[in-house]
Protein backbone atom coordinates (compact mmCIF):
# COMPACT_ATOMS: atom_id res chain seq x y z
CA UNK A 1 0.00 0.00 0.00
CA UNK A 2 1.28 3.65 -0.62
CA UNK A 3 1.72 5.93 2.27
CA UNK A 4 0.29 9.01 2.13
CA UNK A 5 0.11 12.08 4.46
CA UNK A 6 -3.73 10.74 4.85
CA UNK A 7 -2.10 7.61 6.99
CA UNK A 8 -1.17 10.39 9.58
CA UNK A 9 -4.65 10.41 10.77
CA UNK A 10 -5.91 6.97 10.04
CA UNK A 11 -4.64 4.53 13.11
CA UNK A 12 -2.21 1.93 13.03
CA UNK A 13 -0.58 3.66 10.00
CA UNK A 14 3.44 3.53 9.25
CA UNK A 15 4.19 7.01 7.75
CA UNK A 16 7.59 8.59 6.24
CA UNK A 17 9.76 9.88 8.10
CA UNK A 18 9.63 13.14 6.29
CA UNK A 19 5.65 13.70 7.26
CA UNK A 20 7.03 12.50 10.62
CA UNK A 21 8.92 15.33 11.05
CA UNK A 22 6.86 18.04 9.45
CA UNK A 23 4.03 16.44 12.09
CA UNK A 24 6.49 17.43 14.99
CA UNK A 25 7.15 20.61 13.54
CA UNK A 26 3.34 21.63 13.43
CA UNK A 27 2.76 20.59 16.72
CA UNK A 28 5.65 22.71 17.95
CA UNK A 29 4.61 25.35 15.94
CA UNK A 30 0.60 24.91 17.63
CA UNK A 31 2.35 25.10 20.47
CA UNK A 32 4.08 28.45 20.19
CA UNK A 33 0.70 29.69 18.34
CA UNK A 34 -1.28 28.93 21.65
CA UNK A 35 1.26 30.48 23.72
CA UNK A 36 1.69 33.55 21.67
CA UNK A 37 -1.91 34.06 21.84
CA UNK A 38 -2.84 32.81 25.00
CA UNK A 39 -5.38 34.91 26.63
CA UNK A 40 -3.49 34.42 30.66
CA UNK A 41 -2.05 37.73 31.15
CA UNK A 42 0.25 35.90 33.84
CA UNK A 43 1.83 33.94 31.09
CA UNK A 44 5.03 35.36 29.93
CA UNK A 45 5.88 36.02 26.38
CA UNK A 46 7.88 34.05 24.60
CA UNK A 47 9.90 37.40 23.99
CA UNK A 48 10.21 38.25 27.90
CA UNK A 49 11.02 34.28 28.53
CA UNK A 50 13.74 34.66 25.81
CA UNK A 51 15.30 37.57 27.67
CA UNK A 52 15.26 36.64 30.95
CA UNK A 53 17.15 33.25 29.85
CA UNK A 54 19.52 35.31 28.06
CA UNK A 55 20.07 37.46 31.12
CA UNK A 56 20.02 34.86 33.73
CA UNK A 57 22.31 32.93 32.03
CA UNK A 58 25.22 35.92 30.85
CA UNK A 59 24.86 37.84 34.11
CA UNK A 60 23.25 35.51 37.10
CA UNK A 61 26.01 33.01 36.60
CA UNK A 62 23.19 30.05 34.80
CA UNK A 63 25.83 28.38 33.49
CA UNK A 64 26.82 27.60 37.34
CA UNK A 65 23.62 26.73 38.69
CA UNK A 66 23.59 24.12 35.72
CA UNK A 67 26.28 22.34 36.28
CA UNK A 68 25.78 22.05 39.96
CA UNK A 69 22.60 20.66 39.06
CA UNK A 70 24.10 18.27 36.64
CA UNK A 71 26.53 17.27 39.00
CA UNK A 72 24.38 16.22 41.82
CA UNK A 73 22.28 14.26 39.50
CA UNK A 74 24.79 12.32 37.95
CA UNK A 75 26.33 11.80 41.19
CA UNK A 76 22.88 10.42 42.63
CA UNK A 77 22.57 8.28 39.27
CA UNK A 78 25.44 7.04 39.91
CA UNK A 79 24.73 5.56 43.54
CA UNK A 80 21.50 4.39 42.26
CA UNK A 81 22.61 2.32 39.59
CA UNK A 82 24.94 0.93 42.03
CA UNK A 83 22.41 0.16 44.61
CA UNK A 84 19.41 -0.05 43.06
CA UNK A 85 21.13 -2.85 40.39
CA UNK A 86 23.05 -4.77 43.10
CA UNK A 87 19.68 -5.07 44.56
CA UNK A 88 17.76 -6.16 42.02
CA UNK A 89 19.88 -8.75 40.47
CA UNK A 90 20.38 -9.90 44.38
CA UNK A 91 16.64 -10.93 43.86
CA UNK A 92 17.45 -14.22 42.59
CA UNK A 93 18.37 -15.29 45.71
CA UNK A 94 15.07 -15.93 47.39
CA UNK A 95 16.42 -15.00 50.89
CA UNK A 96 16.86 -11.53 49.51
CA UNK A 97 12.97 -11.39 48.12
CA UNK A 98 11.66 -9.65 50.90
CA UNK A 99 14.31 -6.93 51.80
CA UNK A 100 13.79 -6.02 48.10
CA UNK A 101 10.18 -5.72 48.20
CA UNK A 102 10.51 -3.32 51.16
CA UNK A 103 12.79 -1.24 49.06
CA UNK A 104 10.59 -0.98 46.91
CA UNK A 105 7.22 -0.09 48.28
CA UNK A 106 9.71 3.05 50.21
CA UNK A 107 8.89 4.89 47.25
CA UNK A 108 5.24 5.90 48.74
CA UNK A 109 7.06 7.82 51.85
CA UNK A 110 8.32 10.39 49.93
CA UNK A 111 11.21 12.96 50.25
CA UNK A 112 9.93 15.43 52.76
CA UNK A 113 9.57 13.49 55.52
CA UNK A 114 13.38 12.24 55.10
CA UNK A 115 14.64 15.74 55.09
CA UNK A 116 15.78 15.35 58.82
CA UNK A 117 16.72 11.67 59.35
CA UNK A 118 19.27 11.77 56.25
CA UNK A 119 20.54 15.15 57.67
CA UNK A 120 21.69 13.76 60.88
CA UNK A 121 23.13 10.72 58.98
CA UNK A 122 24.59 12.97 56.12
CA UNK A 123 25.75 15.62 57.87
CA UNK A 124 23.52 18.46 55.65
CA UNK A 125 24.67 19.72 52.72
CA UNK A 126 25.84 18.41 49.04
CA UNK A 127 25.75 15.18 50.89
CA UNK A 128 22.60 15.12 52.15
CA UNK A 129 20.98 15.86 48.94
CA UNK A 130 23.00 13.48 47.12
CA UNK A 131 21.24 10.59 49.99
CA UNK A 132 17.94 12.11 49.03
CA UNK A 133 18.12 12.10 45.65
CA UNK A 134 20.12 8.92 45.68
CA UNK A 135 16.98 6.98 47.89
CA UNK A 136 14.32 8.77 45.85
CA UNK A 137 15.69 7.31 42.69
CA UNK A 138 16.44 4.06 43.91
CA UNK A 139 13.32 2.81 45.24
CA UNK A 140 11.71 3.42 41.57
CA UNK A 141 14.39 1.91 40.19
CA UNK A 142 13.95 -1.40 41.99
CA UNK A 143 10.65 -1.84 41.67
CA UNK A 144 11.03 -1.67 37.84
CA UNK A 145 14.31 -3.54 37.85
CA UNK A 146 13.01 -6.52 40.02
CA UNK A 147 10.04 -6.89 38.37
CA UNK A 148 11.89 -7.03 35.18
CA UNK A 149 14.04 -10.00 36.32
CA UNK A 150 10.90 -11.61 38.43
CA UNK A 151 10.11 -11.85 34.52
CA UNK A 152 12.79 -13.85 33.28
CA UNK A 153 11.20 -16.64 31.28
CA UNK A 154 12.30 -19.98 32.98
CA UNK A 155 13.19 -21.22 29.73
CA UNK A 156 15.69 -19.16 29.73
CA UNK A 157 17.68 -20.26 32.87
CA UNK A 158 17.30 -24.22 31.25
CA UNK A 159 18.38 -23.02 27.97
CA UNK A 160 21.85 -22.05 29.70
CA UNK A 161 21.75 -24.94 32.24
CA UNK A 162 21.79 -27.43 29.36
CA UNK A 163 24.60 -25.24 27.61
CA UNK A 164 26.24 -26.58 31.07
CA UNK A 165 26.54 -23.17 32.09
CA UNK A 166 26.93 -23.05 36.13
CA UNK A 167 24.61 -21.02 37.85
CA UNK A 168 27.48 -17.49 38.31
CA UNK A 169 27.50 -17.70 34.42
CA UNK A 170 23.78 -18.34 34.27
CA UNK A 171 23.17 -14.75 36.58
CA UNK A 172 26.12 -13.05 34.02
CA UNK A 173 24.37 -14.00 30.85
CA UNK A 174 20.20 -13.97 31.60
CA UNK A 175 19.88 -12.04 34.55
CA UNK A 176 22.70 -9.20 33.67
CA UNK A 177 23.36 -9.35 30.26
CA UNK A 178 20.25 -10.32 29.03
CA UNK A 179 18.37 -7.53 31.13
CA UNK A 180 21.20 -4.93 30.14
CA UNK A 181 18.31 -3.30 27.71
CA UNK A 182 15.29 -2.93 29.75
CA UNK A 183 18.11 -1.49 32.59
CA UNK A 184 18.93 1.18 29.92
CA UNK A 185 15.50 2.14 29.55
CA UNK A 186 14.88 2.51 33.34
CA UNK A 187 17.38 4.35 33.53
CA UNK A 188 16.35 6.80 31.57
CA UNK A 189 12.92 6.82 33.15
CA UNK A 190 14.93 7.32 36.85
CA UNK A 191 16.90 10.15 35.27
CA UNK A 192 13.52 11.85 34.91
CA UNK A 193 12.44 11.04 37.75
CA UNK A 194 15.16 12.36 39.51
CA UNK A 195 15.35 15.48 37.14
CA UNK A 196 11.31 16.19 38.83
CA UNK A 197 12.62 15.64 42.53
CA UNK A 198 15.53 18.43 41.97
CA UNK A 199 13.24 21.62 43.00
CA UNK A 200 12.32 19.98 46.48
CA UNK A 201 16.06 18.59 47.03
CA UNK A 202 17.91 21.55 45.94
CA UNK A 203 15.35 23.77 47.99
CA UNK A 204 16.36 22.22 50.88
CA UNK A 205 19.78 23.95 51.31
CA UNK A 206 19.51 27.08 48.98
CA UNK A 207 23.08 28.27 49.66
CA UNK A 208 24.81 25.55 47.68
CA UNK A 209 22.58 26.60 44.13
CA UNK A 210 21.30 24.80 41.31
CA UNK A 211 18.69 25.35 38.90
CA UNK A 212 16.18 24.07 41.97
CA UNK A 213 17.31 26.75 44.57
CA UNK A 214 17.60 29.85 41.84
CA UNK A 215 13.82 28.69 40.70
CA UNK A 216 12.45 28.63 44.50
CA UNK A 217 14.15 32.53 44.56
CA UNK A 218 12.85 33.55 41.12
CA UNK A 219 9.31 31.99 42.57
CA UNK A 220 9.34 33.96 45.80
CA UNK A 221 10.47 37.56 44.65
CA UNK A 222 7.15 36.82 42.00
CA UNK A 223 9.79 36.91 38.75
CA UNK A 224 7.27 35.16 36.25
CA UNK A 225 9.55 35.30 32.97
CA UNK A 226 12.52 33.94 35.02
CA UNK A 227 10.42 30.75 36.65
CA UNK A 228 9.55 30.47 32.89
CA UNK A 229 13.63 30.76 31.31
CA UNK A 230 14.17 27.93 33.91
CA UNK A 231 11.69 25.72 33.21
CA UNK A 232 12.43 25.91 29.62
CA UNK A 233 15.92 25.39 30.57
CA UNK A 234 14.68 22.42 32.61
CA UNK A 235 12.82 20.73 30.05
CA UNK A 236 15.73 21.32 27.16
CA UNK A 237 18.40 19.96 29.32
CA UNK A 238 15.96 16.97 29.97
CA UNK A 239 15.41 16.87 26.67
CA UNK A 240 18.81 16.48 25.57
CA UNK A 241 20.00 13.63 28.41
CA UNK A 242 16.75 11.59 27.59
CA UNK A 243 18.15 11.70 23.71
CA UNK A 244 21.40 11.31 24.94
CA UNK A 245 20.30 8.14 27.29
CA UNK A 246 18.35 6.78 24.00
CA UNK A 247 21.28 6.90 21.75
CA UNK A 248 22.99 5.11 24.39
CA UNK A 249 20.74 2.08 24.45
CA UNK A 250 20.34 1.97 20.86
CA UNK A 251 24.16 1.74 20.41
CA UNK A 252 25.23 -0.49 23.25
CA UNK A 253 21.73 -2.82 22.95
CA UNK A 254 21.13 -2.40 19.14
CA UNK A 255 19.07 -5.95 19.56
CA UNK A 256 16.43 -4.36 21.59
CA UNK A 257 15.27 -2.36 18.47
CA UNK A 258 14.96 -5.09 16.62
CA UNK A 259 12.52 -6.62 19.11
CA UNK A 260 10.00 -3.65 19.54
CA UNK A 261 6.98 -4.25 16.60
CA UNK A 262 7.17 -1.67 14.28
CA UNK A 263 3.79 -0.93 13.25
CA UNK B 1 31.07 -50.08 23.68
CA UNK B 2 29.55 -53.34 23.36
CA UNK B 3 27.12 -54.32 20.59
CA UNK B 4 23.41 -53.87 21.36
CA UNK B 5 24.61 -51.94 24.91
CA UNK B 6 22.22 -49.85 26.49
CA UNK B 7 22.69 -46.29 25.70
CA UNK B 8 19.34 -45.12 27.80
CA UNK B 9 17.55 -46.74 30.39
CA UNK B 10 14.25 -44.88 31.72
CA UNK B 11 12.93 -47.20 34.16
CA UNK B 12 9.84 -46.67 35.61
CA UNK B 13 9.18 -42.54 35.35
CA UNK B 14 6.72 -41.61 36.99
CA UNK B 15 5.74 -37.11 37.61
CA UNK B 16 2.61 -36.05 39.01
CA UNK B 17 1.90 -32.34 38.07
CA UNK B 18 -1.06 -30.14 39.29
CA UNK B 19 -2.50 -33.10 41.29
CA UNK B 20 -2.72 -35.16 38.33
CA UNK B 21 -0.29 -38.16 37.24
CA UNK B 22 1.46 -36.91 34.30
CA UNK B 23 3.97 -39.15 33.38
CA UNK B 24 2.85 -42.79 34.43
CA UNK B 25 5.34 -45.76 34.61
CA UNK B 26 7.03 -44.64 31.38
CA UNK B 27 9.92 -47.24 30.81
CA UNK B 28 11.69 -47.70 27.82
CA UNK B 29 15.86 -48.40 26.35
CA UNK B 30 17.46 -47.10 23.43
CA UNK B 31 20.01 -49.56 22.31
CA UNK B 32 23.30 -49.25 20.61
CA UNK B 33 23.02 -49.33 17.10
CA UNK B 34 25.65 -51.44 15.06
CA UNK B 35 25.90 -51.88 10.99
CA UNK B 36 29.39 -53.41 10.23
CA UNK B 37 31.32 -50.64 7.94
CA UNK B 38 29.29 -47.92 8.90
CA UNK B 39 29.13 -45.76 11.59
CA UNK B 40 25.93 -45.38 13.03
CA UNK B 41 24.63 -43.25 16.41
CA UNK B 42 21.08 -43.95 17.16
CA UNK B 43 17.64 -42.26 16.61
CA UNK B 44 14.80 -42.41 18.71
CA UNK B 45 11.50 -41.03 17.29
CA UNK B 46 9.35 -40.31 20.55
CA UNK B 47 5.40 -40.22 19.31
CA UNK B 48 2.57 -38.97 21.41
CA UNK B 49 -0.62 -36.56 21.19
CA UNK B 50 -0.26 -32.87 22.59
CA UNK B 51 -0.58 -32.40 26.43
CA UNK B 52 0.33 -36.05 27.06
CA UNK B 53 3.37 -35.28 28.56
CA UNK B 54 6.30 -35.20 25.80
CA UNK B 55 8.29 -32.02 27.09
CA UNK B 56 7.65 -33.25 30.80
CA UNK B 57 9.98 -36.34 29.97
CA UNK B 58 12.42 -34.81 28.00
CA UNK B 59 12.95 -32.59 30.83
CA UNK B 60 13.96 -35.67 32.95
CA UNK B 61 16.24 -36.65 30.09
CA UNK B 62 17.70 -33.60 30.18
CA UNK B 63 18.27 -33.81 33.96
CA UNK B 64 16.40 -30.54 34.30
CA UNK B 65 13.77 -31.63 36.65
CA UNK B 66 13.53 -34.89 38.88
CA UNK B 67 11.05 -37.43 38.96
CA UNK B 68 9.08 -38.14 41.61
CA UNK B 69 9.97 -42.06 41.39
CA UNK B 70 11.75 -44.17 38.78
CA UNK B 71 15.08 -43.29 37.29
CA UNK B 72 17.11 -42.26 33.98
CA UNK B 73 20.09 -43.89 33.24
CA UNK B 74 22.85 -42.95 30.42
CA UNK B 75 25.54 -45.14 28.86
CA UNK B 76 27.39 -45.35 32.18
CA UNK B 77 24.71 -46.64 33.85
CA UNK B 78 24.41 -43.38 35.99
CA UNK B 79 22.24 -40.36 35.82
CA UNK B 80 23.25 -37.98 33.34
CA UNK B 81 23.80 -34.53 34.22
CA UNK B 82 21.80 -31.30 33.53
CA UNK B 83 24.18 -29.90 30.86
CA UNK B 84 25.45 -33.22 29.82
CA UNK B 85 22.25 -34.00 27.44
CA UNK B 86 21.66 -31.21 24.31
CA UNK B 87 18.37 -29.43 24.28
CA UNK B 88 16.92 -28.16 21.62
CA UNK B 89 13.55 -26.32 22.92
CA UNK B 90 10.31 -26.67 21.36
CA UNK B 91 10.74 -22.50 20.60
CA UNK B 92 14.60 -22.56 19.68
CA UNK B 93 15.88 -20.64 22.08
CA UNK B 94 18.54 -18.37 21.83
CA UNK B 95 20.31 -15.35 23.59
CA UNK B 96 18.47 -12.78 22.29
CA UNK B 97 21.04 -10.34 23.13
CA UNK B 98 23.86 -12.11 21.19
CA UNK B 99 24.85 -12.55 17.52
CA UNK B 100 24.35 -15.81 16.29
CA UNK B 101 28.17 -16.00 16.21
CA UNK B 102 27.89 -14.99 19.93
CA UNK B 103 25.32 -17.42 20.84
CA UNK B 104 27.45 -20.36 19.94
CA UNK B 105 30.43 -19.01 21.58
CA UNK B 106 28.39 -18.44 24.94
CA UNK B 107 27.95 -21.29 24.18
CA UNK B 108 31.34 -23.27 24.18
CA UNK B 109 32.78 -20.80 27.01
CA UNK B 110 29.63 -21.89 28.80
CA UNK B 111 31.27 -25.11 28.80
CA UNK B 112 34.68 -23.58 29.97
CA UNK B 113 36.00 -24.82 26.56
CA UNK B 114 38.77 -21.70 25.88
CA UNK B 115 37.71 -18.94 23.60
CA UNK B 116 39.89 -19.64 20.25
CA UNK B 117 38.59 -23.68 19.92
CA UNK B 118 34.67 -22.47 20.47
CA UNK B 119 35.52 -19.98 17.97
CA UNK B 120 36.95 -22.34 15.63
CA UNK B 121 34.34 -25.00 16.20
CA UNK B 122 31.30 -22.17 16.08
CA UNK B 123 32.49 -21.05 12.73
CA UNK B 124 32.75 -24.24 11.23
CA UNK B 125 29.08 -25.08 12.34
CA UNK B 126 28.02 -22.30 11.06
CA UNK B 127 28.65 -23.01 7.19
CA UNK B 128 27.96 -26.29 7.81
CA UNK B 129 24.20 -25.10 8.78
CA UNK B 130 24.08 -22.21 6.17
CA UNK B 131 24.31 -19.48 8.34
CA UNK B 132 27.95 -18.29 7.80
CA UNK B 133 26.27 -15.00 6.54
CA UNK B 134 23.94 -14.69 9.61
CA UNK B 135 27.04 -15.09 11.82
CA UNK B 136 26.51 -11.32 12.98
CA UNK B 137 22.82 -10.79 12.80
CA UNK B 138 20.60 -11.13 16.32
CA UNK B 139 18.16 -13.82 17.00
CA UNK B 140 15.32 -11.79 16.03
CA UNK B 141 16.49 -10.63 12.67
CA UNK B 142 16.55 -15.04 11.56
CA UNK B 143 13.47 -16.61 9.93
CA UNK B 144 12.10 -19.86 11.81
CA UNK B 145 14.13 -22.16 9.92
CA UNK B 146 17.08 -19.92 10.50
CA UNK B 147 16.23 -19.51 14.29
CA UNK B 148 16.10 -23.39 14.15
CA UNK B 149 19.48 -24.43 12.66
CA UNK B 150 21.20 -21.97 15.03
CA UNK B 151 19.51 -23.04 17.94
CA UNK B 152 20.80 -26.74 16.57
CA UNK B 153 24.07 -25.81 15.96
CA UNK B 154 24.53 -24.12 19.32
CA UNK B 155 23.85 -26.99 21.41
CA UNK B 156 26.54 -29.28 19.07
CA UNK B 157 29.18 -26.32 19.86
CA UNK B 158 30.12 -28.61 22.36
CA UNK B 159 30.29 -32.29 21.54
CA UNK B 160 27.20 -33.98 23.41
CA UNK B 161 26.63 -37.54 23.06
CA UNK B 162 22.84 -36.80 23.94
CA UNK B 163 20.72 -34.74 22.14
CA UNK B 164 16.90 -34.24 22.67
CA UNK B 165 14.68 -32.19 20.17
CA UNK B 166 11.28 -31.03 21.01
CA UNK B 167 8.85 -30.31 17.84
CA UNK B 168 11.67 -29.53 15.56
CA UNK B 169 9.72 -30.02 12.72
CA UNK B 170 7.13 -27.68 13.20
CA UNK B 171 6.59 -25.12 11.08
CA UNK B 172 8.25 -26.16 8.32
CA UNK B 173 7.63 -26.75 4.23
CA UNK B 174 8.11 -29.99 2.71
CA UNK B 175 11.80 -29.04 1.38
CA UNK B 176 12.41 -27.50 4.38
CA UNK B 177 11.81 -30.52 6.00
CA UNK B 178 13.87 -32.92 3.87
CA UNK B 179 16.81 -31.19 4.69
CA UNK B 180 16.21 -31.10 8.44
CA UNK B 181 15.26 -35.16 8.42
CA UNK B 182 19.14 -35.38 6.44
CA UNK B 183 20.63 -32.79 8.73
CA UNK B 184 19.71 -35.29 11.79
CA UNK B 185 20.83 -38.32 9.69
CA UNK B 186 24.38 -36.37 9.37
CA UNK B 187 24.17 -35.24 12.71
CA UNK B 188 23.25 -38.58 14.42
CA UNK B 189 25.56 -41.26 11.91
CA UNK B 190 28.80 -38.77 12.22
CA UNK B 191 29.39 -40.55 16.02
CA UNK B 192 29.19 -43.81 17.15
CA UNK B 193 28.00 -43.08 20.61
CA UNK B 194 25.82 -40.32 19.28
CA UNK B 195 21.68 -40.85 20.49
CA UNK B 196 19.01 -38.43 18.82
CA UNK B 197 16.05 -38.41 20.54
CA UNK B 198 12.98 -36.77 18.12
CA UNK B 199 9.92 -35.72 19.94
CA UNK B 200 7.28 -34.69 17.56
CA UNK B 201 3.82 -35.90 16.29
CA UNK B 202 4.37 -35.84 12.64
CA UNK B 203 4.64 -39.45 12.71
CA UNK B 204 6.18 -39.75 8.97
CA UNK B 205 9.29 -37.59 9.79
CA UNK B 206 10.10 -39.61 12.61
CA UNK B 207 9.50 -42.45 10.49
CA UNK B 208 11.60 -41.71 8.40
CA UNK B 209 14.80 -40.30 10.68
CA UNK B 210 14.16 -42.98 12.92
CA UNK B 211 15.38 -46.67 13.74
CA UNK B 212 12.99 -46.79 17.03
CA UNK B 213 9.87 -45.82 17.37
CA UNK B 214 8.10 -45.02 21.05
CA UNK B 215 4.54 -43.95 21.41
CA UNK B 216 3.94 -42.50 24.57
CA UNK B 217 0.07 -42.68 25.45
CA UNK B 218 -2.55 -42.65 28.23
CA UNK B 219 -4.52 -46.05 28.77
CA UNK B 220 -8.51 -45.64 28.04
CA UNK B 221 -11.04 -48.28 29.75
CA UNK B 222 -13.51 -49.89 27.32
CA UNK B 223 -15.90 -46.74 26.94
CA UNK B 224 -12.96 -44.68 25.69
CA UNK B 225 -11.96 -42.78 29.07
CA UNK B 226 -8.68 -41.97 29.81
CA UNK B 227 -7.44 -44.15 32.58
CA UNK B 228 -3.93 -43.64 33.77
CA UNK B 229 -1.33 -40.88 32.79
CA UNK B 230 1.24 -41.50 30.14
CA UNK B 231 3.63 -43.97 29.13
CA UNK B 232 4.69 -45.94 26.53
CA UNK B 233 2.15 -47.98 24.70
CA UNK B 234 4.33 -49.08 21.93
CA UNK B 235 8.12 -49.72 20.60
CA UNK B 236 8.83 -50.51 16.52
CA UNK B 237 11.93 -51.22 15.92
CA UNK B 238 12.60 -49.66 11.86
CA UNK B 239 15.64 -51.67 11.88
CA UNK B 240 14.22 -55.28 12.65
CA UNK B 241 10.99 -54.08 10.04
CA UNK B 242 13.89 -52.80 7.22
CA UNK B 243 12.30 -49.09 7.61
CA UNK B 244 15.35 -47.89 8.97
CA UNK B 245 18.70 -45.78 7.28
CA UNK B 246 17.40 -46.26 3.46
CA UNK B 247 17.02 -42.99 0.81
CA UNK B 248 13.59 -42.69 -0.45
CA UNK B 249 12.26 -45.54 2.87
CA UNK B 250 9.16 -43.54 2.31
CA UNK B 251 8.11 -44.73 -1.03
CA UNK B 252 8.41 -48.65 0.29
CA UNK B 253 4.85 -50.02 0.41
CA UNK B 254 5.50 -51.08 3.89
CA UNK B 255 6.26 -47.82 5.11
CA UNK B 256 3.03 -46.77 3.81
CA UNK B 257 1.40 -49.19 5.27
CA UNK B 258 3.26 -48.99 8.97
CA UNK B 259 2.67 -45.18 8.59
CA UNK B 260 -1.10 -46.58 8.43
CA UNK B 261 -1.37 -48.46 11.36
CA UNK B 262 0.91 -46.10 13.53
CA UNK B 263 -1.34 -42.79 12.37
CA UNK B 264 -4.46 -45.18 13.59
CA UNK B 265 -2.86 -46.18 16.97
CA UNK B 266 -2.15 -42.54 17.40
CA UNK B 267 -5.65 -41.61 16.59
CA UNK B 268 -6.52 -43.88 20.10
CA UNK B 269 -3.82 -42.73 22.47
N1 LIG C 1 3.82 -26.80 35.57
C1 LIG C 1 2.77 -27.57 35.33
N2 LIG C 1 1.79 -27.72 36.25
C2 LIG C 1 0.72 -28.51 36.02
N3 LIG C 1 0.54 -29.20 34.90
C3 LIG C 1 1.48 -29.11 33.93
C4 LIG C 1 2.65 -28.29 34.09
N4 LIG C 1 3.39 -28.39 32.98
C5 LIG C 1 2.73 -29.21 32.16
N5 LIG C 1 1.59 -29.66 32.73
C6 LIG C 1 0.62 -30.58 32.13
O1 LIG C 1 1.34 -31.74 31.78
C7 LIG C 1 0.84 -32.27 30.57
C8 LIG C 1 1.98 -32.58 29.65
O2 LIG C 1 2.61 -31.39 29.24
P1 LIG C 1 3.76 -31.42 28.13
O3 LIG C 1 4.23 -30.04 27.94
O4 LIG C 1 4.76 -32.44 28.49
O5 LIG C 1 2.92 -31.90 26.84
P2 LIG C 1 3.49 -32.31 25.40
O6 LIG C 1 3.26 -33.76 25.25
O7 LIG C 1 4.86 -31.81 25.23
O8 LIG C 1 2.48 -31.54 24.45
P3 LIG C 1 2.76 -30.73 23.08
O9 LIG C 1 2.89 -31.73 22.01
O10 LIG C 1 1.50 -29.94 22.93
O11 LIG C 1 3.98 -29.91 23.28
C9 LIG C 1 -0.13 -31.25 30.00
O12 LIG C 1 -1.43 -31.75 30.10
C10 LIG C 1 0.05 -30.04 30.85
O13 LIG C 1 -1.18 -29.40 31.09
MG1 LIG D 1 5.71 -30.27 24.20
Amino acid sequence: MNRTALDAVLPNRVIDPGIALGLVAAWVALGIAVWFLSPFATLPTPGQVGAALGDLWLHAGLAQELFTTLRLILHSLAWTVVIALLLSYATVLPAVRPLVGAVSKLRFLGLTGLVIPFTLMTGGGYDLKVALLAFGMTTYFVTAMAQVVADIPRDQFDHMRTLGAGELRILWEVVILGTADKALDILRQNLAIGWTMITMVEGISRAEGGLGAVILNENKHFKLPEVYAIMVLILLVGLVLDYGMGLLSRTVCPYAELDRVRR
Amino acid sequence: MAPDSVVLDVKDVRQKLGGKQILDGVTFQVHDRVRPGTTTGQVTGLLGPSGVGKTRLLRLIAGLDAPDQGEILGPEGTPMPVGSVGVVFQNYILLRHRTVLGNLLAAGTANGMPRREAEEQARALLSRFGLADRADYYPAQLSGGQRQRAAIAQQLVKQKLFLVLDEPFSGLDSAALENVIELFSRIAHNHEDQTLIIITHDIRAAMMVSDTLLLLGRDHDTSGKIASGARIQEQIDLVAEGLAWREHVELDPKFVALERSVKARFARL
